[in-house]
């Protein structure tokens, strides 16, 4: 059962190559930028001999940690974009290319069933584009760190201290691992609707996908002077129920000299409770689940002749 | 003889349009059955329903299964290449045989492996990279590697050159065709296939026109070339077509005896085209 999953996936990799290129891109990018900074960083030298002196001696591990997951926060936004966008193409590409180069009849003359075809491609949107991605985050946040730590030892700083002794590696990663999946959960319904016009539309699948999404909101506006749709539709990504609240009071107050642990931890600015007792995120799935079952049927009962 | 397919009263709609109507037949295993018809005739909307691709009114069984319910378990034993069903043009080669490897219990790749070394398809190339010949190669040698009860093959050598449809034809013969398997094909060029055949089945607007073992195609139907006097007398005997030949008529009987003929000019067997135009139009009237 599981395997056969795996084998309908590694079919997806194959043909959208973009899944894997799209994290080596977004990861070259980043490193290439991290050594830039560093060479135009070499020209003040002077100010470097002073900013390493301070981060070893009087900064803290916390405020250190800030800063390098300042650096981890900013990269791995990067990914997030890409991935969304990744994703949106995929999945409106899924079921359509197969009907465009008129291979569906093969795919579907083999003992896999429609349900299993499309559950396939959602699994590949959910799980899979999400974990390339957390690969990419991960190794691009190694090599980067790697390439900082050989540069600050040339510059007589030292990386233990610098950086291995402070970036919390665990803290940083699982908290990716949480935001980019509660991400994919939270955006699923848009999956399910970008496979059903996938499986629906007979010509340009991403106009057909925005389309409505662009005019429901006028008609409504018009008609009946709301925007609960819009809400609904374009806040939603806005909207996720993943953060915890952030005491900003506190985050700025001066009389706190240090930041505290809490305040640097990536994980402590996250709620899961609250995201999987979100009612939002699970009428999301319900709807992701509903769009799915449609695009099931209309792949099994569209006669394409 | 066990059939292998059984319809009965099988019909498929779309709007008013009958594209297949009320059609009954069987198909036993061991044979090689020819479904000829022209462009409309409902073949393709047959087959599709053969195939579980679409639903249809009436009983159809393949293999004992509902064909459009039970499609994931009718595919495990039935194989099928359709003129469009065209292989992805982004995989390559060895992908292709490790996707059907996985999700097919019954292909045995070293199989497809030893029939692809002989073809000039390299496992690294991508299917973009063949040409229609190889493409067609490539997917047969898929198919004869899986052990199917029944091959459905639906215009598979459209477009190839004389030269690959004799060896497609040449491979499914010597390669795969056995007592435990069945093949049901459709095409346009029937004198390609018409040596092959052990039954014939021909469908026009929606209905079989005939259903018959080729081999007593013979006793039922008798071509005759005649002329003056004979031509007058054999025209009596009411022949289900008759057209003009260098100079002498030739007449097609359908159930009428070598002995009522005799003597009445050139007696042999119709070839399945002519005898395939004579049936369309005799419908037709």
């Amino acid at each position: 059962m599981i395997n056969h999953y795996i084998a309908l996936m590694k079919r997806e990799f194959w043909e959208h190559r973009s899944i894997w290129v799209t994290p080596i891109a977004i990861a070259s990018i980043v490193t290439l930028g991290t050594l830039t900074a560093l060479m135009f960083a070499g020209e003040f030298a002077q100010e470097l001999d002073v900013a390493i002196f301070g981060a070893q001696n009087i900064a803290g591990d916390t405020e250190r940690a800030a800063v390098l997951t300042g650096f981890f926060v900013g990269s791995s936004w990067l990914f997030l974009i890409a991935l969304s966008i990744l994703t949106i193409f995929y999945a409106l590409d899924s079921l359509y290319a197969e009907r465009k180069d008129k291979s569906i009849l093969f795919w579907r003359s083999l003992p896999v069933t429609d349900a299993e075809t499309v559950i396939s491609k959602l699994a590949t949107a959910v799980i899979l584009i999400p974990a390339v991605t957390i690969a990419g985050i991960i190794a691009t946040h190694i090599v980067n760190l790697i390439v900082t730590s050989i540069w600050v030892s040339a510059k007589g700083g030292s990386p233990g201290t610098l950086i291995w002794g402070s970036v919390p590696l665990l803290d940083n990663w699982v908290a990716a691992i949480v935001v980019i999946y509660a991400m994919a959960v939270w955006m699923s319904p848009f999956l399910g609707w970008f496979l059903f016009v996938s499986a629906w539309t007979k010509r340009a699948p991403l106009l057909m996908a925005f389309l409505p999404l662009v005019l429901i909101p006028m008609i409504e506006g018009i008609f009946f002077r709301s925007a609960h749709f819009a809400e609904a539709v374009w806040g939603r990504s806005a909207q996720i129920p993943i953060f915890a609240g952030i005491d900003m009071e506190r985050f700025f107050d001066e009389g706190h000299a240090r930041m505290s642990e809490e305040m640097v931890s990536l994980l402590a600015h996250l709620d899961i409770g609250r995201f999987l007792t979100s009612i939002d995120t699970w009428i999301g799935i319900v709807v992701c689940g509903l769009l799915t079952t449609a695009a099931i049927y209309v792949r099994r009962y569209r006669d394409e002749s | 003889m066990t059939s292998l397919v059984t319809a009965r009263g099988v019909s498929k709609h779309f709007g008013d349009v009958r594209a297949v109507d009320n059609v009954s037949f069987d198909i036993d295993k061991g044979k090689i059955l020819g479904l000829i018809g022209p462009n409309g005739a409902g073949k393709t909307t047959l087959l599709k329903a053969v195939l579980g691709l679409t639903d249809c009114d009436g009983d159809l069984s393949v293999i004992g299964l509902d064909p459009f319910r039970q499609r994931k378990q009718l595919m495990r034993q039935i194989c099928f290449i359709a003129d469009v069903a065209v292989l992805p043009r982004w995989i390559k080669v060895s992908q292709l045989l490790d996707y059907v490897e996985s999700v097919h219990p019954n292909f045995t790749r070293s199989r497809a492996e030893e029939l692809l070394r002989q073809t000039k398809v390299q496992p690294g190339a991508k299917v973009k990279e063949l040409s229609k010949g190889m493409v067609t190669q490539l997917h047969l040698s898929i198919i004869m590697a899986i052990d199917a009860k029944l091959l459905v093959l639906d215009e598979p050598t459209l477009g190839l050159d004389i030269l690959f449809r004799k060896e497609f034809y040449a491979n499914l013969l010597n390669d795969y065709f056995d007592e435990e398997r069945t093949i049901l094909i459709t095409t346009h060029q029937v004198e390609e296939i018409e040596n092959l055949l052990t039954d014939v089945m021909f469908i026009n607007d929606g209905k079989i026109l005939l259903d018959s073992p080729m081999d007593s195609l013979s006793d039922t139907y008798i071509e005759l070339a005649t002329s003056g006097e004979e031509a007058l007398k054999a025209r009596g005997l009411r022949p289900i077509a008759e057209s003009e030949m260098f100079g002498k008529s030739v007449m097609l009987f359908e159930g009428i005896s070598r002995e009522h003929l005799e003597g009445l000019g050139e007696m042999r067997t119709p070839s399945v085209a002519d005898l395939f135009v004579a049936k369309v139009k005799e419908a037709r009237k």
